[in-house]
């Protein structure tokens, strides 16, 4: 195993496959809410787009929210197997850490919810912005900070508490800060980053357990423990989830952050500082004219 | 364009944008076998229902 290998990807396909098969979209309430999120941002961007690529945005929403903006001609869909292939975009199939795009080939690329799950998110970057001609631009989101933050909590109190120890159960999510860093390191201009927040209620423990199954995002993360856990572990852990995280009605609550990340590819006819010497006013004089005030 | 056609051949515009994800090098398309070769790569990746499957572990080694 790469020690930089943090998410196992094959066995995240196998898992958002299942998904698909056993639940289809039942659970994608968060993806639609990201979609319509992008069709906003995108309706504020006073321009249009020939080639938008989506990238593992896991079903034809994105798409969809595309077509609706009525900003770009052709649509082309990047998932890792055929099966997400769904609607009316030309689809490829590749990894989104490996892209087969051309340079400069595309002018727009989009991405919801997959990006926290590369191992190699500042190269998955730097790709995307490779592949956009200049002036494209990358619109995406990722699960960030703060996203499942009491499920940690709460798993981390339990098992420690009936094994003595702990293992990784929710994956290590970036923080806004960062991600604006790896944006300007993949030499995006122009880089801007938010997060948007969402808490989501459930009966308990095991209806949220339920909801991320029907998504695919169980633990699979390299480091996990591969010892089977017991019915203790999961009441307790939701006894821990209930008195700590719940509502006055007994609701618990579930944190889901969104790092939403914008950023284009280089172009002349971008704003950019001056060059270093080229003022035509000196600051000296600035200030000694600021002293007689 | 018959059901076949589309089958077949490859969006054009496509084509134009795809490249061989190891070395982001040229493919060339081969449309009776329905595969996207990668000279520098010696792989050729396949082609179907119009979907390029643009996986190394699903090409096929090309041997010289």
């Amino acid at each position: 195993m790469d020690r930089h290998q943090v998410f196992d990807r094959t066995l995240v396909l196998q898992r958002r496959l299942r998904a698909l098969k056993q639940h289809g979209t039942s659970a994608d309430f968060l993806l639609a809410r990201a979609a319509d999120d992008l069709e906003e941002r995108l309706s504020a961007v006073e321009r249009r787009f020939d080639v938008a690529v989506d990238l593992a945005s896991h079903t034809d929403l994105a798409a969809e929210a595309l077509r609706r903006s009525g900003k770009v001609s052709a649509i082309i869909r990047i998932e890792d197997d055929a099966r997400f292939l769904t609607g009316a975009s030309t689809g490829i199939v590749a990894d989104q850490e490996v892209l087969p795009l051309q340079a400069a080939s595309i002018d727009l690329a989009v991405s919801l919810l997959s990006l926290h799950l590369t191992n190699d998110t500042p190269g998955t970057l730097l790709q995307i912005r490779r592949a956009l001609k200049p002036d494209g631009l990358f619109l995406g989101a990722m699960a960030g900070e703060n996203t499942l933050t009491e499920l940690r909590e709460c798993l981390i109190a339990a098992e420690s508490e009936i094994s003595g120890g702990v293992s990784p159960r929710v994956a290590p999510f970036a923080d806004v800060r960062d991600v604006g860093g790896l944006l300007q390191r993949a030499g995006f201009t122009l880089p801007v980053t938010d997060i948007e927040t969402y808490t989501v209620r459930y009966d308990n423990l095991f209806a949220l357990m339920r909801d991320l199954r029907a998504m695919g995002v169980q633990n699979s993360l390299f480091g996990r423990s591969r010892k089977p856990l017991t019915r203790q572990f999961f009441m307790r852990a939701a006894e821990i989830y209930a008195e700590r995280f719940s509502d006055p009605d007994g609701r618990i609550r579930a944190t889901f952050s969104f790092i939403w990340m914008s950023g284009w590819a280089a172009h002349e006819s971008q704003q950019k500082p001056l060059k270093p010497g080229s003022a035509k006013a000196s600051l000296a004089d600035f200030l000694k004219d600021a002293e007689k005030d | 364009m018959t059901e076949a056609d589309r089958e077949t051949t490859l969006d054009r515009k496509l084509l134009e944008l795809l490249v061989c994800p190891l070395t982001k090098g040229p493919l060339i398309y081969d449309q009776e076998k329905s595969e996207l070769i990668s000279k520098k790569a010696r792989l050729a990746y396949p082609v179907r229902d119009g979907i390029p499957i643009m996986l190394p572990s699903e090409a096929r080694a090309i041997e010289e």
